[in-house]
């Protein structure tokens, strides 16, 4: 008896520790006060969960942010560094599902299928995304902005950097000249070295992989923007030829396509240990920031396409439980400010990916000396700006994501 | 009786928190979804399952057939290889073979994956020395035996953490016995053969067999050694499972979870059919 009463208090110790805190950490802030939010900040603790997978990226936004926010706001930065998007994504959706109203999370870093998620299930602090003063820097009026992977962005999220697809090979193992510069050239070269491509595989998680298959999508297509408006007719007409295409040249693949890579670090790995020629990435700063963590050889270099080289932006949000709403706000808005979009481009801060800002709209000459020295030593294994200009279009739109991965799924790797 | 009630703290724990979540998730499986509002049941997880449909669906009957066969050729091939083992080392005792076994065990089973993927993988260290020998010209050269479509990576996986596992319970089992049997058999002429079947055999079969049934419950619901060294596609139930439940769309949880209890419900029977044999025996 004694020991079922002993086990009864452990099991209601248990459930004790899990019922939400009662103690309110939320201050009153006026978002249309800037200052009202800097006070209700003051001496609060930012939860910043995040992909945590890059020590660069980590120390990063240790050293930048972490600092700053302690000197100038007295907003101390708990970075919690998470293996995988969907795991904190799962710890807001736990938390709503048990009623906390006091979540652990204050910030998430967040971009395309996560935001997609945490918004069906309501879990966004809304209406703040442009109240920030330094959203006056983000061109909202971009569709590539205001559309997450072609989701409505509605003052829910707010940008932290861009990204574009890339290339990556070896300068010690390849000639630059011989490289393809289309998907036509792609499947050709593919064919003329069999074994040494692919890509990785297309799904949810891997959204690297659907942006490829996306890119020989309009490739095919000949036309990116027409698929910025779902159009059935549309799809019908061309994912037939795409799935042709990626068929095509299925056994010149890679253990002849009998199985893909799951994500990018995959890939790196193949392609750091020469089994393949190609890897991708997704940074401003092209293979830099991998050469750096010791991913990629130190003669990798960046490349694109001539066209069709998909560009998007990721975010940050806060969620509508979370218990330090001002601080996660003053860290959002720290993030867009000019000094810190000008470091975090830099190859040497280990961050990497480009601009969350539009940079024509700074106009301190301070500032703008800042980003255009940044934006001159972005290193050599970059792509040069101008080819990632020229090829640069937008993300499909959102339904095309999971019409692309069912579809590549359904007739590439299982079909034939 | 008295041998019940004392369990009866454990029991309660256990059915109250495992009898919550296998509730939960069956709710779940049944599309209660309350993230986003869904409150109606419905069983279209397991029709979508049962029919091939969907994005779990599509993948449901290849994903079933790989998991069984991948479990039951690791349980089979632990079972003869850990009899063989168990034998041979019976034969001359010492407590190093059992450390050695031991020891074996402490090793998770991821641990075991990602010591295989290094040693195996096209770029591995076998293949590097096969490099370095000159026998193989490049990665492509070296044979496909982690992250191929036969799961043999995943096998061998099993087959090093498993047999190890099988042969300290039927090597516990067999130094219990006096070598008195052995002895008789060997008296009556029997050849070393003979002693194996009609002796040793019907000895360890009891412990043999739920040790094996044991296994293969354990491969058939396990995650991470298939997750670590299998293909795209197939893949295994708890896979599938796992992504479903992590897909973005939070619509395809209840698949998710259909998954995860079809695994459950399969496991179960598997324990219960173990046990009903054991009763049968004892």
């Amino acid at each position: 008896m004694k020991r079922l009463i002993f086990a009864l208090l452990v099991f209601s110790m248990l459930l004790a520790a899990c019922a939400p805190k009662s103690d309110s950490a939320t201050a009153d802030f006026d978002l249309a006060d800037w200052d009202s939010v800097l006070a209700a900040a003051d001496g609060q603790t930012v939860t910043w969960y995040m992909w945590g997978g890059s020590d660069s990226i980590n120390a990063y936004v240790d050293n930048f942010y972490g600092v700053a926010l302690k000197e100038r706001y007295n907003v101390t930065l708990n970075r919690v560094p998470v293996a995988d998007a969907a795991d904190y994504i799962n710890q807001v959706l736990s938390e709503k599902e048990a009623g906390v109203e006091n979540g652990a999370v204050d910030l998430m870093w967040i971009n395309g299928e996560n935001f997609f998620t945490l918004k069906q299930a309501e879990m966004l602090y809304a209406d703040w995304a442009q109240a920030i003063p330094n959203s006056a820097f983000v061109d909202w009026g971009n569709p590539a902005i205001n559309r997450d992977f072609g989701e409505p962005v509605e003052d829910l999220e707010s940008p932290w950097s861009s990204a574009q697809f890339q290339f990556i090979y070896d300068s010690a193992r390849m000639d630059a000249d011989s490289l393809p510069r289309s998907y036509a050239d792609l499947a050709t070269w593919a064919c003329e070295h069999p074994g040494r491509f692919t890509y990785i595989a297309p799904g949810p998680g891997a959204f690297q992989g659907t942006r490829f298959v996306k890119g020989a999508l309009f490739e095919i297509s000949g036309d990116a923007a027409q698929w910025g408006t779902v159009d059935e007719a549309l799809w019908d007409e061309w994912s037939p030829k795409v799935w042709d295409y990626f068929n095509k040249f299925k056994t010149c693949l890679w253990r002849e396509g009998e199985t893909y890579p799951k994500d990018e670090y995959e890939l790196h790995s193949l392609f750091a240990n020469n089994e393949v020629d190609f890897s991708i990435t997704q940074a401003i700063v092209g293979a830099g920031a991998l050469i750096d963590e010791g991913l990629v050889p130190t003669t990798s270099r960046a490349f694109v396409f001539d066209n069709y080289m998909i560009g998007d932006f990721n975010y940050v949000a806060i969620p509508s439980n979370a218990s330090n709403k001002a601080a996660a706000l003053v860290l959002a808005n720290l993030i867009l400010d000019p000094e810190f979009q000008a470091a975090q481009v830099l190859p040497e801060n280990g961050f990497g990916l480009g601009f969350g800002i539009d940079v024509t709209r700074v106009t301190d000459p301070d500032q703008v000396a800042v980003l255009e020295d940044a934006l001159a030593n972005l290193g050599e294994a970059a792509t040069p700006a101008e080819d990632m200009a020229k090829s640069l279009v937008g993300d499909a739109a959102s339904p095309y994501q999971s019409m692309v991965e069912e579809g590549w799924r359904e007739n590439v790797l299982i079909g034939q | 009786m008295k041998l019940k009630r004392s369990l009866a703290p454990t029991l309660l724990i256990l059915t109250l928190l495992l009898g919550a979540s296998l509730l939960y998730g069956l709710m779940q499986s049944l599309g209660y979804l309350t993230i986003i509002g869904e409150k109606e049941l419905s069983l279209t997880a397991y029709q979508n399952l049962i029919s091939g449909q969907g994005t779990a669906g599509r993948e449901f009957w290849a994903s079933l057939g790989f998991s069984l066969w991948v479990s039951i050729v690791s349980t089979i091939l632990s079972a003869i290889g850990a009899l063989f083992l168990a034998t041979l080392l019976n034969r001359r005792p010492s407590n190093f073979d059992t450390f050695a076994l031991n020891w074996n065990l402490a090793f998770p089973h991821l641990v075991w994956g990602v010591f295989m993927l290094l040693l195996l993988a096209q770029s591995g260290l076998l293949a590097r020395w096969a490099g370095a020998l000159g026998i193989i010209q490049s990665p492509a050269d070296f044979p496909v035996l982690v992250r191929d479509r036969y799961g043999i990576g995943i096998i061998l996986t099993y087959l090093g953490k498993e047999i190890p596992f099988l042969t300290l319970l039927i090597l516990a089992l067999l130094r219990t016995q006096s070598d008195g049997y052995l002895l008789v058999a060997q008296n009556l002429g029997a050849n070393a053969w003979q002693r194996f079947r009609l002796v040793t055999l019907p000895l360890v079969r009891p412990a043999l067999v739920s040790g094996s049934l044991l296994v293969f419950a354990y491969i058939f619901g396990a995650y991470e050694v298939p997750a670590l060294l299998g293909v795209r596609y197939p893949r295994t139930l708890p896979v599938l499972a796992l992504e479903s439940f992590t897909n973005p769309d939070l619509r395809a949880r209840a698949e998710g979870m259909a998954i995860s209890l079809i695994i459950a419900f399969i496991v179960l029977m598997i324990a219960g059919f173990a046990r009903a044999k054991e009763e049968l025996q004892g």
